[in-house]
């Protein structure tokens, strides 16, 4: 006892030691700018001066990391720390946030209350009533919050706007129901007859019917109310199935069925099915849940590849690569000009396969467990005789079925491999009418490695009117002017490479080797100064650079599992799940593995060990 | 005359009823006033915002030139601001609290914070004395995601109008359904509708109830929300039962023939709908509140279908001084100042006894930034059209001091509305000079 007090102390005073050596790092290379009264950027030294700001002031400790690691920080023409002790400082504040991170074990974390969003509403209701009726584009559209994602419970909000349409949704999907085959059989399991009161037979509908919408088993006093509703419809001179599905209506806009608050193994259930089906659970689920079987990681495993292969997975493939990629905003903000691109406007067909390409590609690659890797490089892609053409290369497409999206392998020295050979990543990090390697490279920088670059200053000053006397015209010489400038060159010089070895891309993603007239220069130099050209170099920088990639990756898809943000202590559940995936040969199906198996999804907190 | 006035701090606060049967009782034949708020993201051109001379002697700049036939009827504000608003990043703060004035917590998400809109701030006071309290209209779909380069959600960029500081309000995008959705409060469900659907909303706010005392604090906060949403709804049903309100009567019917298309042609037909379905909600007096938004903050919807432009707009709103950019960045700031004068006109078409729905109205058009190249907060491009229902000084080109609070702004405006407050934000008084008293 006493000799583990005595190394406790000796590990804090050597801890206390090595704080003190790192705020003199930042003393002697920050303090210039960021100490004293008027601190610029926004940041001051006093948010990371103790030690207890390693917890309380996370983001200031990462954002200070990343910018001293990659060089951007201290700006030049001012002393800077060799690379060696920007390394030490780096590695430093890594190592002290994860003890942060995984002090206590590996924790649950917060289980915020959540609504089902207008995509899992219009999912859950579909499946409830066997209706094929797009119900929530009546529902006003959700923002997004945590790790970028539209099923973050901090930001499902309800405005007056949603009260009116839930009531209003719930009265046209059971007016629908209650004419359509499928889901009369599904729904009216009882009727009256001789020995069968209306009651008697409106209590085993409800017996069938409430539990499915609640996702959970329904206790005895839960039904009374329902049946009283289904006896005032019926005292109002109802008939039975009106009064009927007037009773089934409530429960559409209980907040037992608008939000996901089922708890214990059945939480885990439709944890499980929103997360890889965007709806509610299967009867399968729903027993391993009542029987208590869930919760076993041999369970879990069997069910998470099962449920991949079934086609409601597209569902998951989908929001979560629209989202991750952003290529949703292919259908609006980013929409490519018309005028400038027809044959994109115009064909329909193209459009959807642009859209889908990544999308399948994902789905595909989880489905056949290849390496995660593929997202960043790959031998394969998802071809269709559209896109065929629109990347303007050969494909061996299946000739029976030549329009249908199918995974093919690319030609010797396509270019295409990965999402950034996709046309519509490049599309949606273009602006609509001309490619930008600044966007490219941001986008590079945020989605792919999750680095965004630091905002730029609130007033840029504009270009000095002398200065562009000379009239640089392309965008590449003024961006050269830029990175002239040293407020600017911090971040320029990191943003811009990636996005110029793209630059043979254009705007909708077709491979071009001349632009105006003139050949494309691809070339690019890092701020380490290593140089590299066009996307073929680039995906090597960007395999290099696989553990930013994979730490990125599992970070959204934990977010997106979990419907919230993630906490310095999720960092610790990531790092297992990234050394899962490492252990098993990148494998994309392992990684939904590992994030089914973590301690948040599952509910149960894991000890330190 | 309402006299009653209450301090108002920044957050929404219930305010007492005698208030509304003072309404009731003097029954004024005098037609109600409206107030809706037009937003426009990305700044101004500086160059050819700026009207010349002061006062009652001043001409239209270039880009308010759409307003040439409403030169009485619009005031043009000059040297207003939020200080709110003057640190963080280039737009999110700017916009999202454009007519809060409050500052708005940086986050990803989990902790949003703002202040309550001016619109809202009406809505609460009045809302109750029409079908719908207010109307929250756009035209593209809310941003998704975190802006991760700043540290701010979307949620804030696509939101102008606030409940609460935790609440914004969603929009409605199609035009249609605004119509329906106008149509059905302004002339109410039958009676047997009306008790079914009451019935069914007693019935879930029970569940909310119940559940709410299991609930931790944060998640207590969610069922409140939902609560307030279905109550809210429950008394308007319930003011409706029997199809007619005894206390409200459409000032003019709408036609149910009359619905505009689901699926406008393009963004200009989109933008027309949109300010039409304003323009018959206050005929109707359906409701006396609207805001509308023309884009989300930092938006770059491309307006290259727009004669002489060949960008998006938040591209040319960073001109950086380039004289192209900058004339493209003029002609997009000019088309929204028409679609303004387009609603301008339409309400003034709308007769109302001796005078007309513009006279009765007070239509704000805003942005939240001057020179967008910049992120500039000082000097925000303001509006101000109609007659604020006799109120509102028109013909005016009105300097104020350097930075003049924006809210006192709304303090006057919500004056004019007859929802008097002592204080809105940071507020030290009304606006002089900009209404009659």
């Amino acid at each position: 006892m006493r000799f583990w007090f005595a190394l406790l102390i000796l590990a804090g005073s050597m801890g206390a030691q090595e704080f003190e050596r790192q705020q003199a790092f930042l003393k002697t290379y920050c303090a210039g700018c960021h100490g004293g009264k008027a601190a610029t950027g926004g940041f001051h030294l006093d948010k990371v001066k103790e030690p207890s700001t390693l917890a309380s002031n996370t983001h200031s400790w990462i954002r200070s990391k990343i910018r001293v690691e990659n060089g951007e920080m201290p700006p030049k023409g001012v002393p800077a720390p060799s690379l060696d002790a920007r390394e030490a400082f780096a590695k430093w504040v890594d190592t002290e946030l994860k003890r942060e991170a995984c002090s206590g074990g590996i924790t649950v974390g917060p289980r915020p209350l959540r609504r089902l969003n207008r995509d899992e509403y219009t999912a859950t209701v579909q499946d409830l009533l066997d209706i094929h009726l797009e119900i929530g584009a009546r529902l006003p559209a959700d923002g997004a919050g945590g790790e970028g994602f539209d099923n973050a419970a901090e930001t499902l909000f309800l405005s007056p706007l949603h009260s009116e349409k839930y009531l209003e949704t719930a009265k046209l999907a059971m007016e629908f129901a209650a004419k359509e085959y499928k889901s009369r059989t599904r729904i009216l399991v009882a009727k009256p007859e001789p020995g069968v009161t209306p009651d008697q037979a409106a209590r085993k509908i409800l017996a069938k019917f409430l539990p499915r919408a609640y996702r959970r088993p329904v206790a005895e006093m839960e039904y009374a109310p329902y049946l009283e509703l289904f006896q005032a419809a019926r005292k109002r001179g109802e008939e039975f199935e009106p009064a009927i599905f007037f009773m089934l209506r409530a429960a559409l806009v209980s907040p037992h069925f608008l939000f996901r608050m089922e708890t214990g193994d059945f939480a885990l259930a439709s944890r499980l099915s929103y997360f890889l089906w965007g709806s509610l659970p299967d009867e399968l689920l729903f027993d391993l849940a009542r029987d208590k079987k869930l919760n076993r990681p041999e369970v879990l495993r069997v069910l998470v590849g099962r449920m991949l292969r079934n086609d409601r997975s597209q569902n998951f493939a989908q929001r979560f690569i629209e989202q991750w990629l952003h290529t949703r905003d292919l259908g609006g903000d980013r929409m490519p000009d018309a005028k400038l691109f027809p044959t994109y406007a115009k064909d329909e067909d193209l459009r959807g396969d642009i859209r889908l390409q990544p999308v399948y590609f994902f789905r595909e690659m989880l489905m056949r467990g290849v390496s995660i890797l593929n997202l960043l490089d790959s031998k394969y892609t998802i071809g269709t005789s559209h896109l065929e053409k629109h990347m303007g290369i050969k494909l061996p497409l299946d000739p029976g079925r030549r329009t249908q999206p199918q995974w093919v392998e690319l030609p010797e020295g396509s270019k295409r491999g990965g999402v950034l050979g996709m046309p519509a990543v490049l599309a949606v990090s273009s602006y609509p009418y001309r490619t930008s390697p600044v966007l490219r490279g941001a986008f590079i920088l945020d989605a792919i490695l999750g680095t965004p670059p630091p905002p730029p200053p609130p007033n840029v000053p504009p270009l000095e009117d002398g200065k562009t006397a000379a009239a640089p015209k392309s965008v590449r010489e003024r961006l050269t002017l830029h990175r002239a400038d040293p407020t600017c060159a911090s971040c320029h010089s990191r943003i811009d490479p990636m996005g110029f070895a793209l630059e043979n891309y254009d705007a909708i993603g077709r491979w071009r080797d001349k632009d105006g007239g003139k050949l494309i220069d691809n070339t690019a130099e890092m701020i380490d100064g290593r140089k590299f050209a066009g996307p073929q170099e680039l995906r090597t920088v960007l395999l290099e650079k696989k553990d930013l990639f994979l730490r990125n990756l599992a970070s959204k898809l934990l977010g997106y599992a979990l419907g919230r943000g993630l906490t310095l202590k999720d960092s610790c559940t990531v790092d297992a799940i990234v050394a899962e995936v490492k252990e098993n040969d990148d494998s994309a199906s392992k990684l939904i593995e590992a994030i089914v198996l973590s301690a948040p999804f599952r509910g149960e907190s894991e000890v330190a060990k | 005359m309402i006299s009653r006035r209450t301090v108002l701090r920044g957050t929404g606060v219930a305010l007492g009823l005698p208030w509304l049967e003072a309404m009731a009782s003097t029954a004024a034949p005098k037609p109600p006033v409206r107030m809706a708020m037009l937003y426009m993201p990305n700044g101004v051109n500086p160059h050819a915002w700026t009207p010349e001379g002061k006062g009652k002697d001043f001409q239209l700049s270039q880009t308010l030139s759409p307003l040439a036939d409403l030169k009485n009827q619009i005031v043009v504000l000059k040297n207003l601001w939020n200080e709110g608003s003057k640190g963080g990043d280039g737009h999110y703060v700017k916009e999202a609290a454009i007519l809060t004035c409050a500052t708005i917590k940086k986050t990803p998400g989990a902790d949003i914070a703002n202040g309550v809109s001016v619109d809202q701030v009406a809505a609460q006071r009045v809302g109750q004395q029409t079908p719908l309290p207010s109307l929250e209209l756009g035209v593209t779909p809310v941003a998704i995601g975190v802006d991760a380069v700043v540290g701010y959600t979307r949620i804030y960029g696509s939101h102008i109008a606030w409940s609460s500081p935790t609440t914004p309000l969603a929009r409605e995008l199609n035009p249609k359904a605004v119509y329906e959705r106008l149509y059905r409060a302004s002339t109410g469900v039958g009676a047997d509708t009306a008790q079914m659907d009451k019935l069914l909303l007693d019935r879930v706010q029970d569940d909310a109830r119940r559940l709410r005392t299991k609930l931790g604090a944060a998640d207590k906060h969610r069922m409140d929300e939902y609560l307030s949403v279905m109550r809210s709804l429950e008394q308007r049903v319930e003011r409706n039962v029997g199809g007619a309100r005894k206390d409200w009567k459409a000032r003019v019917a709408l036609d149910a023939k009359a619905a505009p298309p689901e699926r406008p042609a393009d963004h200009a037909e989109h933008v027309k709908l949109m300010l039409d379905m304003i323009a018959v909600a206050f005929q109707s007096d359906t409701t006396r509140v609207a805001t509308f938004m023309f884009g989300n903050a930092v938006s770059n919807v491309s307006f290259r279908w727009l004669e002489g432009v060949s960008a998006g707009h938040h591209d040319v709103s960073h001109h950086g001084k380039d004289p192209d950019k900058l004339r493209q960045y003029q002609l997009i700031n000019q088309w929204h100042v028409a679609q303004y004068a387009y609603l301008l006109k339409k309400l003034k078409g709308m007769s109302e006894g001796e005078s007309n729905v513009l006279d009765n109205s007070m239509v704000l058009f805003a942005s939240a930034l001057h020179d967008g190249d910049r992120h500039a907060p000082h000097n925000l491009p303001l509006v101000l059209g109609g007659g604020g229902g006799g109120r509102l000084i028109g013909g005016q080109h009105l300097e104020y001091a350097e930075d003049t609070q924006l809210a006192n702004l709304y303090v006057s405006m919500l004056d004019a509305f007859g929802a008097p407050v002592e204080r809105f934000a940071d507020s030290t008084g009304p606006l002089p000079g900009l209404m009659r008293t």
